[in-house]
């Protein structure tokens, strides 16, 4: 009796059995690929802002089983959940900074498309659907935060409520019928936003998103998330003051995403134009931007309109946002005077911001251009060099046995902190215990392709011509092919 | 043939229409005359509240304590010091305001001491004339209409003095939307 040939047996083969059942089914549109060699991070982005919203899908439905939507209990139940539930310090530092990398990730992968020009390659709408996508996310944050109702994210509330008032003639309509009449309307609504309607939104929103190939690379995706856990860890996230309508709140400022426009809000000029018009003006921009370029070139470096616009943007962004942040330390003035921005000062460097700009971004074209140049000359003259890290087997091996090692000793030290409390600790170890088995992936990934090498030909036989060519085909690791590519 | 296609869709999703009704919170919206309640227990009455004086009251009232207490259904109940009219015995001498101060929504209180006599929002310091609810200085008098000036209930009062608060409308252009404000004529 012969052993079956087929490697397909058994757990495996019922495995690609439902591979190929789901291949048939709507995903067969979506090519999932995994990249046995590093390729461009930036490419990742976009896969990665995904996963951070799985994180936060996952780590915001365990919050929910504590979290009352109820005016006098909301933030008394995030303190339990954050000081009394076991690892519910975990799962809230985890949701909290997830949601501002899902923000930063989503900024990032967007304007790496900007820059990239990758959107041309296929239609506007995955441009649009994106930059709708990106709102929404923001939104989706925004109303995560208010419901701590904390003072902080009662000011949010009666920020956002205001604005709502702000818009001509539908304003107050709008303000009652989406926030309602109250601050149990607001919690109770803003939570219902938060958990259900915005996620579906952005579930929706996704689908047509969605590439049809998407690079999903393990060692990525844990090392982001060992990032969160590690900011989580280093960072933790406080309380802030229980909201009383009767005690002056102390100076808040919003999230890091807002205090743009928070700077703008802070000038004290009309509420509707600083606070709807200017963002809603932004956001606009941005979604015609497939309709305005009309570069046929992709480079950053062939479209230097585009590109500096982009930079305009970003400069008077990273501004506005500190200036969102910055508040006179000088205590003697009233809290008021030292929230005001002066408008004229505002506009005056905002404007300013275009020329420097259109000058950084004409300044950088040309340095990258003359670079191109430079590297031309020199890869005529000389064979291009890159540095590599070759190991052994044997090395290899005892890197992955150093690994594990460090893993045994990171899970006792995550423990033992968890367990005397020192809960910030013990979120930066398992942040950091993500991030070795970051490592550890890759190599034994690296590991595994070079055992299926084949060993070098004998150097006696060097000299035949073919011993080079099996040498210059080095398998790589194929995703199971399938009759539907 | 289109015109009735047209039509007979836009019959079919007509009653729905209405149904946008759900979106904002009827507690606001069915209201009745109901008594002027002070936190006592008892209701206000003209010849027994003294001048110069402010007491909380919740409105609209709803019998559920988490409810009632919140920022939103608190007013300042008023009566006006001497020189602005309040010793006359009609409802025109009481004034009940928003405490939802229309800056940032801190809750603020009439201090009737001398040289005072006016609103004061203890957050950031904006001051509300007891006639007219309107802001006069602070942040909430920097605002353009109508949110420099709070909502307000209209009062009445019976034969026997007691005070009764008539059914509220709002909108800016009536009795004012708290935390917002109210414009006025």
């Amino acid at each position: 009796m012969a052993v079956s040939l087929n490697r397909r047996t058994g757990a495996v083969s019922f495995f690609y059995w439902i591979w190929d059942g789901i291949d048939r089914t709507i995903f067969t549109g979506i090519k999932f690929s995994f990249p046995s060699r590093f390729v461009s991070p930036f490419g990742f982005l976009g896969m990665l802002t995904f996963i951070t919203f799985v994180i936060l899908g996952v780590s915001g439905a365990l919050l929910m089983f504590y979290y009352f939507p109820i005016l006098d209990r909301a933030w008394d139940s995030v303190e339990k959940i954050n000081d009394v539930v076991p690892y519910g310090f975990h799962i809230r530092n985890i949701h909290y900074h997830g949601s501002n990398a899902m923000v930063l990730l989503a900024i990032l992968h967007m304007y790496y498309q900007y820059f990239s020009g990758r959107y041309k390659i296929r239609n506007e709408v995955l441009w649009v659907t994106g930059v709708i996508l990106g709102t929404v996310t923001i939104l989706e944050a925004f109303t995560g935060y208010d419901i701590i109702f904390s003072e902080r994210a009662e000011l949010a509330i009666s920020i956002a409520a205001s604005l709502t008032n702000s818009i001509p003639i539908a304003g107050p309509t709008i303000r009652e019928a989406m926030f309602g009449s109250g601050f149990t309307d607001f919690v109770l609504r803003f939570y219902a936003q938060h958990v259900f309607i915005l996620p579906l939104v952005m579930l929706g929103l996704m689908a047509v998103h969605f590439p049809r190939f998407l690079v999903f690379d393990v060692p990525m995706v844990m090392a982001i998330s060992g990032a969160i856990l590690i900011t989580g860890g280093v960072f933790p996230i406080d309380m802030g003051f229980k909201f009383e309508p009767t005690v002056p709140p102390g100076i808040t400022v919003p999230e890091w995403y807002l205090t743009g426009l928070y700077a703008f809000l802070r000038t004290q000029y009309d509420k509707f134009v600083t606070g709807v018009l200017w963002p809603g003006l932004f956001i606009g921009s941005l979604l015609l931007l497939p309709f305005i370029d009309r570069y046929k070139k992709f480079s950053w470096k062939d479209r230097p309109i585009v590109t500096a616009f982009g930079i305009t943007g970003i400069a008077q962004i990273m501004v506005t946002t500190y200036w969102g942040f910055y508040i006179p330390p000088d205590t003697t003035i009233p809290l008021v005077q030292r929230l005001v921005i002066d408008p004229i000062f505002f506009y005056l460097v905002m404007i300013l911001l275009v020329p420097l700009g259109f000058g950084f971004s004409y300044m950088m074209i040309k340095m990258a251009q003359e670079a191109e140049r430079k590297a031309k000359l020199r890869s005529d003259k000389g064979p291009k060099k890159v540095a590599t890290i070759n190991l052994s087997q044997k090395w290899l091996n005892w890197v992955i046995v150093g690994l594990i090692a460090f893993q045994v000793y990171l899970n006792i030290a995550a423990y033992n902190a968890a367990l005397t409390g020192l809960n910030n600790l013990s979120l930066f170890f398992t942040g950091l215990i993500l991030l070795v088995f970051a490592g550890l992936f890759h190599v034994y990934r690296y590991a595994l392709s070079e055992a299926k090498r084949p060993p070098p030909p004998p150097p006696v036989h060097a000299t035949e011509p073919h011993a080079k060519e099996v040498k210059a085909e080095a398998p790589k690791e194929l995703p199971p092919k399938t009759e539907t590519s | 043939m289109k015109l009735m296609g047209a039509a007979g869709t836009a019959l079919a999703f007509a009653p729905f229409v209405p149904w946008g009704q759900f979106m904002p919170n009827p507690d606001s919206a069915k209201l009745e005359k109901v008594p002027v309640i002070l936190p006592d227990g008892g209701q206000a009455n003209i010849n027994t509240f003294p001048v110069n004086h402010a007491e909380v009251i919740t409105y609209p009232k709803t019998g559920d304590q988490v409810l009632d207490g919140e920022a939103f259904r608190k007013w300042q109940f008023i009566r006006l010091p001497e020189e602005l009219g309040g010793s006359k015995a009609d409802a025109s001498s009481f004034r009940a305001y928003s405490m939802v101060c229309l800056h940032l929504w801190c809750l603020w209180k009439y201090w009737p001491q001398e040289g005072r006599k006016r609103g004061e929002c203890p957050c950031h310091g904006s001051m509300y004339n007891p006639m007219t609810g309107t802001a006069f200085a602070g942040p909430a008098s920097l605002q353009a209409p109508p949110s420099n000036t709070l909502a307000k209930l209209d009062m009445e009062a019976d034969s026997s003095g007691d005070l009764w608060i008539l059914p509220a409308k709002w909108g800016p252009n009536n009795n004012g939307v708290v935390g917002y404000g109210r414009f006025v004529e």
